[in-house]
């Protein structure tokens, strides 16, 4: 027994021992030649009920060789000094004892190593291709443009899938599944579904069908009952409107026939469909878009005038005393005293806080216009009356200046300059403005604004009316607001343009003053129409904001006399208080 | 008793306890259920009927009704329901006597607007437009007329007044201030001390309570303080024109100084203490100077122009009369809050002139432009007690110094007293 085993092992290792002679030995991983069994690779426990362990070469049953006892077992480890290295082939079921060269192999490749005793993991690296980027490169054509840019071909195609996936018409496995599930069920479907609703139009988007004709009725009928056929009356009055026969209750004459076999052919059938083609045709189904735009909507954003306070609101004060037209009025720097001037030929002087008239110069002539000297170390107001200019010392206010005044009155002021070409007669009226010395002339139609120390004209404002009547400018100066006979304002920008930044359409005639406060946010405006509108115009400091135009009031309590309404209007120097001259011979005070 | 009051009307119940600071109309203090639309007038009833029951007296006596401290002129349920106060517990009913109405005694005529007037006693010192200084006694009778300014005379104002001497300041537009000295036996008047220093027109003048210094306000935005004295220190032995120099220069007085911080026009001055003044401004403020020390102490912001204002010590507090319909209260020492206090409105034209009561704490009258004067309670911010009617044109001044008599003066050139009957308190 142990011969024979001896005998199979030297065998299998004669076997495995690689041949001088053999040049493909070394190599050569086929095994099957040299197996010993011929059973192939299968799996051994196939055998496991049998004696053998498969066929030898020749067709004879390998048995399976003697398994020693336990005894044997622990005396063979005991003895053999090779059991450590003994393994068992299952395929032959004999005892392998493991070469030093099987021992390292197993060794090396527990340890990771590469098996190969021979390799040199650390051989010095052959660089064939280099990782350098090289500064001309190997291939001189530039790049294709479908390296870099994404495929169109593709990206339709993929939309067209997305499109489909989106509109349903390509289904995703999960759908696809979904639907075979479905399909399965009993499949139940409305009989009469077209009928109550209306046709399912996928392309045309909210598709609104054709009405439907109406059913016929009984007198549609071949045999209607006699109540629906014409008698007499009906058939005349029938007759009568066959001019118009839209007018008519029926289209046509209910006729009564036997049977349906003796109706005849509809003689109006082909006109009926034509016509009906027509109507279908001719007139558009569809639903129209309704902008809904409030009328608020449409006005700007105005803030209320409860937060522009304060400005005038009520009138407090009548200044009684003229006996015509007060045609100007103009107050004293300090806001204590107002002077008017009218068609009466008096200048007066009141106290503003009393409506007390404390002096009345004649003037010997019709006032045209007045004006109190704006520096407050004189005491003098300008008259124009008839064709002279008088300077008047009203004294009132302080006793020196107006001693000093007087004196000052003693030379005779004299016209340093004639002023610049084109201006004709219709100039009327001007206005100094703040520090630059520009001059604002405004003739018939425009304003031009004139630099004073350069003397040439600067600006020239369009109007784009045809009369204008006064104007006024703002405290900053860089705004003017022009009145006009045909009942606008303009206010001008003088940053913005030459043209009026609004037109303000507030009065129902001819306005004749415009005014604005020194102070406050404030201008107002009077005119032929007997109102006085007080508005706010605010003009802020920086340039990117546009004055604020807000109407705020109108206070209407001038008579009208002779068609004129108010003539003049003035703020109080410091107080938000407006002051009104009228051709009723009043002045009135607004606070 | 109650029946009389339950109508037949099914309202809701309140009930009321009524109390009162009169001793003698004091009634039992047990609470009594009213209807709530009850109105003054049958509060009175009530409260007459009371009195009747418990007291003596038997005439009928006209009451006010202060319900949480302001006075009853709507229904009570309304004025509850304004003041937001619950009507389930016992309101308290303060009842006062009626003001007596004031009954107009006189009108004086003068020749152009009487723009100033001041009492003291029985005689009334007026100022008019052309130039002059009137006065007459109580009793209408006119006394003496003073030439002496060159403009209108704006403010008036007594310094004191003995059995046979008297002296009183006057402010014009024609810059000065002049201080007369009276004799009344002889009805002789001198002007002892032209006040010179301000530039513009004189508005206001106080003289304070131990007259000895007044103030004065004007056109040139200056506080000035003046002494009052009339004595002239002259030393004789002099050559005579000399002597006459010296006397112009005597009688014209400068300023004991001088007080600048008010950006437009002084209307209105009033001393608060012995050495406090209150000023009102054009320019919209209302500020508190220490005369001693010359500066401002506080300051007081409104929204409109100021054209007068009164302190009265009794109930520490200032009214003010401004370019609009309104009466302002003002409390010139709370420094924090609202020192707005009330607002009184009911004339409709700008108010001119206003003025404390002197012995009441509650009262004061105002006169407006729109020809009315009236006589407010303070506990009655809507509606005054009653309207002075009389006057044609505007109100330009008014005065109660003397608790009698409410003089004003206005725009149609007169002076109309009214007899104010002192109520007993």
């Amino acid at each position: 027994m142990q011969e024979h085993k001896d005998d199979i092992c030297n065998k299998t290792q004669a076997k495995n021992m690689p041949n001088d002679e053999d040049e493909y030995d070394e190599y050569d991983s086929s095994d099957e030649e040299d197996t010993y069994n011929t059973v192939g690779n299968v799996p051994m426990k196939w055998y496991d009920d049998y004696n053998h362990l498969g066929y030898d070469w020749d067709g004879k049953k390998i048995p399976k060789p003697e398994k020693g006892d336990e005894l044997d077992n622990f005396l063979k480890r005991m003895e053999d000094p090779d059991f450590w290295r003994t393994i068992k082939d299952p395929q032959t079921g004999q005892n392998i004892i493991l070469s030093e060269a099987d021992i390292d192999l197993i060794v090396r490749i527990q340890k990771q190593k590469i098996p190969d005793v021979q390799f040199d993991e650390y051989a010095p690296w052959v660089d064939w291709f280099t990782s350098e980027v090289m500064k001309t490169p190997l291939r001189k054509f530039p790049e294709h443009k479908r390296s870099f840019l994404p495929s169109k071909i593709e990206a339709k195609k993929v939309s067209k899938l997305v499109h489909a996936l989106k509109m349903g018409w390509m289904k995703s496995t999960a759908e696809m599944q979904k639907d075979r599930e479905k399909n399965q069920e009993p499949q139940f479907y409305m009989l009469w579904q077209s009928d109550d609703q209306a046709e399912e139009m996928r392309r045309i988007h909210k598709h609104i069908p054709a009405p439907k004709r109406h059913l016929p009725g009984h007198a549609e009928s071949y045999n209607p009952p006699s109540e629906y056929l014409f008698d007499n009356k009906e058939l005349k009055e029938w007759n009568k409107l066959k001019t118009t026969p839209w007018k008519r209750k029926l289209h046509f004459i209910p006729q009564k026939y036997n049977s349906l076999r003796e109706v005849p052919a509809y003689s109006r059938y082909i006109k009926e469909r034509f016509q009906r083609c027509l109507d279908l045709y001719l007139c558009p189904r569809a639903l129209k878009m309704r902008l809904t735009i409030e009328p608020e909507a449409l006005v700007p954003q105005l803030p209320s005038p409860r937060d522009l306070q304060p400005f005038p609101t009520t009138m407090f004060m009548v200044f009684k005393g003229h006996t015509d037209m007060v045609r100007s009025i103009t107050a004293e720097p300090g806001g204590q005293f107002i002077a008017s001037g009218g068609d009466d030929m008096l200048l007066k002087i009141w106290e503003v806080s009393t409506g007390r008239c404390l002096k009345t110069v004649p003037c010997g002539g019709v006032i045209r216009n007045i004006a109190w000297c704006p520096n407050q170390t004189i005491s003098l107001i300008a008259v124009a009356a008839d064709k002279k200019v008088l300077l008047i010392n009203p004294g009132v206010g302080d006793d020196l200046i107006s001693s000093k005044t007087d004196e000052l009155l003693e030379i005779i002021p004299q016209s340093e300059k004639i002023v610049i070409d084109r201006v004709r007669s219709a100039v009327q009226w001007d206005q100094v403005e703040r520090e630059h010395w520009s001059i604002g002339i405004r003739t018939q139609r425009n304003v031009r604004v004139y630099d004073l120390v350069k003397q040439e004209m600067v600006k020239k404002l369009l109007s784009n009316s045809q009369w204008i009547s006064t104007m006024a400018i703002h405290p900053g100066g860089d705004n003017v607001l022009v009145a006009t006979y045909d009942r606008k304002m303009l206010w001008f920008d003088l940053d913005l343009s030459t043209k009026p930044y609004q037109t303000l359409r507030l009065h129902g005639a001819g306005v004749r003053a415009v005014a604005f406060h020194k102070q406050y946010p404030l201008f107002a405006s009077g005119g032929d129409d007997r109102g006085l509108i007080v508005s706010h115009g605010m003009v802020y400091n920086d340039l990117l904001q546009n004055p604020l135009i807000v109407p705020l009031k109108r206070l209407c309590h001038h008579e009208s006399y002779n068609d004129f309404g108010i003539l003049d209007i003035m703020f109080h120097p410091i107080e938000p208080w407006v002051f009104s001259a009228g051709a009723d011979s009043t002045i009135r005070m607004y606070t | 008793m109650m029946d009389l009051v339950h109508s037949d009307r099914n309202e809701t119940q309140i009930q009321i306890r009524f109390v009162t600071k009169q001793e003698r109309y004091a009634v039992p203090n047990y609470p009594l259920s009213i209807h709530s639309s009850i109105v003054a007038s049958e509060l009175n009833n009530i409260i007459n009927e009371l009195l009747k029951e418990s007291n003596d007296i038997q005439d009928e006596v006209e009451f006010d009704f202060l319900v949480y401290s302001q006075f009853l002129r709507t229904s009570l349920a309304e004025h509850i329901a304004d003041r937001g106060i619950f009507t389930e517990e016992v309101i308290e009913v303060e009842h006062v006597e009626k003001h007596p109405l004031p009954e107009p005694k006189d009108c004086l005529i003068h020749d152009d607007w009487v723009s100033a007037v001041a009492v003291c006693g029985k005689w009334i010192l007026t100022g008019t437009y052309d130039n002059k200084l009137h006065i007459w006694t109580s009793k209408g009778k006119h006394r003496l007329v003073i030439p002496g300014h060159a403009s209108p005379v704006k403010a008036v104002a007594w310094i004191s007044l003995d059995n046979d001497k008297a002296s009183f300041v006057s402010a014009s537009m024609d810059q000065t201030c002049m201080i007369w000295s009276w004799d009344i036996i002889k009805n002789s008047v001198e002007c002892v001390h032209v006040c010179k220093g301000h530039k513009r027109s004189v508005e206001a003048v106080s003289v304070n309570y131990n007259k000895t210094l007044m103030a004065t306000g004007a056109w040139d935005n200056m506080l000035f303080v003046w002494s009052t004295s009339t004595q002239e220190e002259d030393d004789s032995g002099e050559s005579a024109p000399k002597k006459a120099r010296l006397e112009y220069a005597s009688k014209t007085k400068a300023p004991k100084c001088a007080m600048k911080g008010h950006k437009q026009a002084i209307s209105g001055i009033v001393w608060s203490d012995k050495t406090e003044i209150i000023t009102s401004s054009w320019d919209h403020t209302i500020k508190i100077w220490d005369s001693e020390l010359g500066g401002i102490k506080h300051e007081i912001h409104g929204d409109k122009c100021f054209f007068d204002i009164d302190y009265s010590p009794l109930s520490r507090a200032a009214i003010t009369g401004s370019a609009d319909q309104h009466v302002r209260l003002y409390d010139p020492r709370s420094a924090e809050g609202t020192i707005l206090k009330a607002k009184f409105t009911s004339h409709t034209q700008w108010v001119a002139s206003v003025r404390w009561s002197t012995v009441n704490e509650n009262h004061f009258i105002s006169g407006g432009y729109d020809n009315v004067v009236k006589f407010w309670d303070t506990r009655s911010p809507k509606a005054p007690l009653f309207d002075l009617m009389g006057h044609e044109d505007k109100v330009l001044s008014c005065d109660w110094s003397n608790p009698e008599l409410i003089t004003s003066g206005g725009a149609d050139n007169t002076l109309r007293i009214f007899k104010s009957k002192h109520e007993a308190s």
